[in-house]
């Protein structure tokens, strides 16, 4: 990988905030034929030194993606607000499948109220946006370190590593 | 039903964007948004390339993908496993998606920031539900399989191109319930659409000019395929495109032009080419004030409508020679004129025509009404047919295939809403009568 931040940077403390926050997840990894699959994310929670990074998923919809990160540790996560199209993508190499806590199902529900207020704020309705949040079926929880962080909101600075 | 491309079209409205995932040759997945899926066939979808993410070089050094699309009623999800193919950075597919893009773009804020630098064609290769709990499917499309054949009878029983555009607009405003519509006929020699029927405005804007290129209407033209737009804006409002264009061309002196009609606060648009084998014959467009009016559906049943009506058009081209029926019309007194006289002027450079110093029309249109004018003044002929128009050199039909029956419903048009003391009647199939109901007084203005 190259082109992201230096793999001893922990993300700043806004970058933290801003993932943890009503933004949609999105979580790719990848098979040993190198084909990609993504799957939506219902929330994420960053550790308090901000080196770890947790995606949750609902397990139901990702079972092939599970076992990509189970198989190979590769990951990459977008998350973006879609009222305001700021988007930052992560990526990892050492992702793992972990325990869900009783906290990772709290941000779920956290996550569910937040995002669905944005959506609501650029005219989606909040049934809509539960039903495609997900998250009341059994969870997953990914862990990895970001190695490399990318700015992707839409625009000419698309793609560019990300500043602090 | 079997998910297929097809059934999935409702997610490639734009409403939501779409995500890729895609991987390096070295192993490192990446994920996109996408502002455009594009239903190609049932086979292949295009997606907009707009920004030189990482996207761009994993899809060439490893074309397959996954795209997850959402539906916008539902919020159900679905995975396309995709082959990237090629990329398109010009042609219909390249015009068609600019335009959504730009009406995506304004929705989004992203004016001028979303630009479609190709069209991504993917061959795809499978589709598969994501596990959820979607929302209930709303009702299916209003205009189904059995409105549409009610619709091209009505068309079928047409006996002329002016009754064969009145029945269009007439079933797109019932049963289809498309309140604002116009047809614009294609001049190939001028390279230019003139606005021949609409319906749904407060100014008809009969006469009204677009050239190929301009705006939505001009795009579809060019490229001729159908153009769609979910919501309003500057880039393809085809009012402003069309009024900035003019400005472009510097309007001066004789270049009259006639306002074009349109709805102010137009959010959808469609513009679909109407063809008669690979001529153009014209442009049919219609607007909405509601967003997302014209969906992929919507499209089907215009492009069926129109193919009708180019097929119906060229039938009804075949004139006979002469017809000899018709014997009352032409036996018929013709009232004498009387009232104040009208002067009319004529400017032989571009054959525009002027009543009372009101600009009333120009080039083909305007060198028929001077000839009719002009037998009447001199021979006090009113009786006409279109072949004569045909042969006559002063009128300059630029070729035979030149759609004169178009010109002359521009022309009738134009007078009933401008000049009601000059009338064109038809009086059977390739005749119609001129009628002047007031004295004239002719002016030609030489080059």
């Amino acid at each position: 990988m190259t082109g992201g931040t230096d793999r001893a940077d922990p993300l700043d403390a806004r970058h933290a905030e801003f993932i943890q926050g009503p933004v949609s997840v999105i979580i790719a990894s990848r098979n040993a034929e190198l084909v990609a699959d993504a799957v939506r994310g219902c929330g994420c929670r960053v550790s308090r030194d901000r080196r770890q990074v947790t995606v949750l998923v609902e397990a139901g919809r990702a079972v092939t993606l599970l076992e990509d990160v189970a198989t190979n540790g590769m990951i990459a996560a977008v998350f973006s607000q879609p009222s305001t199209h700021q988007t930052i993508q992560l990526k990892g190499s050492d992702a793992r499948v972990v325990r869900v806590t009783a906290a990772d199902r709290v941000a779920v529900r956290q996550h569910l109220r937040a995002w669905s207020g944005d959506l609501e704020r650029i005219g989606f309705d909040v049934r809509f946006a539960a039903a495609l949040h997900g998250g009341t079926g059994e969870l997953a929880a990914i862990r990895f370190t970001p190695a490399a962080a990318f700015q992707q909101t839409p625009g000419p600075a698309a793609g560019q590593p990300l500043k602090p | 039903m079997p998910l297929s491309i097809p059934t999935l079209r409702r997610c490639f409205e734009g409403a939501i964007p779409a995500t890729i995932a895609t991987c390096s040759q070295d192993g490192t997945p990446n994920v996109s948004y996408i502002s455009e899926v594009h239903y190609v066939d049932r086979q292949h979808v295009a997606l907009s390339f707009q920004f030189f993410s990482k996207t761009r070089p994993n899809v060439l050094e490893n074309p397959r993908a996954t795209v997850v699309v959402i539906h916008p009623d539902t919020g159900a999800q679905y995975k396309l496993a995709v082959r990237y193919l090629r990329t398109e950075d010009s042609g219909p597919l390249f015009e068609c998606m600019k335009a959504k893009l730009a009406g995506l773009a304004s929705h989004a804020g992203m004016t001028g920031v979303f630009k479609l630098r190709g069209s991504d064609v993917y061959r795809v290769e499978s589709v598969t539900e994501v596990h959820g709990t979607p929302l209930a499917a709303p009702p299916p499309p209003e205009v189904d399989v059995t409105t549409l054949r009610a619709c091209m009878a009505r068309l079928s029983a047409a006996g002329d191109l002016a009754s064969l555009l009145d029945a269009l607009l007439d079933v797109l405003a019932d049963p289809i319930g498309i309140e604002h519509a116009m047809v614009l006929m294609h001049d190939p020699a001028a390279d230019r659409l003139y606005t021949v029927a609409s319906r749904g405005y407060a100014q008809s804007g009969v006469g009204a000019e677009v050239r190929p290129g301009e705006g939505i209407i001009g795009a579809a033209a060019q490229a001729r395929i159908p153009i769609r737009i979910s919501h309003a804006t500057s880039e393809f409002g085809y009012g402003r495109a069309m009024r900035e264009a003019a400005e472009r061309r510097g309007i001066t002196g004789l270049e009259h032009e006639i306002p074009f009609p349109g709805l102010p606060e137009s959010q959808s648009q469609i513009a679909v080419p109407i063809l008669a084998g690979d001529r153009l014959l014209g442009v049919l467009f219609a607007e909405s004030a509601a967003p997302g009016r014209f969906g992929y559906d919507e499209e089907d049943g215009f492009m069926v409508l129109a193919s009708h009506v180019g097929a119906v058009a060229a039938l009804l081209e075949e004139e006979p020679a002469a017809p000899a029926r018709d014997e009352a019309h032409a036996g018929r007194a013709v009232a004498a004129p009387q009232g104040a006289p009208l002067r009319v002027r004529r400017y032989a450079e571009n054959d525009s025509v002027f009543v009372d110093e009101e600009y009333l029309i120009k080039g083909v249109a305007g060198a028929i009404l001077w000839r009719l004018l002009r037998a009447h003044a001199e021979d006090g002929r009113s009786d006409h047919t279109n072949r004569e128009l045909r042969l006559d050199p002063s009128i300059r039909l630029p070729d035979l295939s030149e759609n004169l029956e178009a010109r002359l419903i521009l022309l009738a048009r134009r007078l009933e809403e401008r000049c009601p003391s000059l009338r064109i009647e038809k009086t059977g199939r390739g005749r119609f009568r001129f009628h002047v109901l007031r004295p004239v007084t002719l002016a030609e203005i030489p080059r």
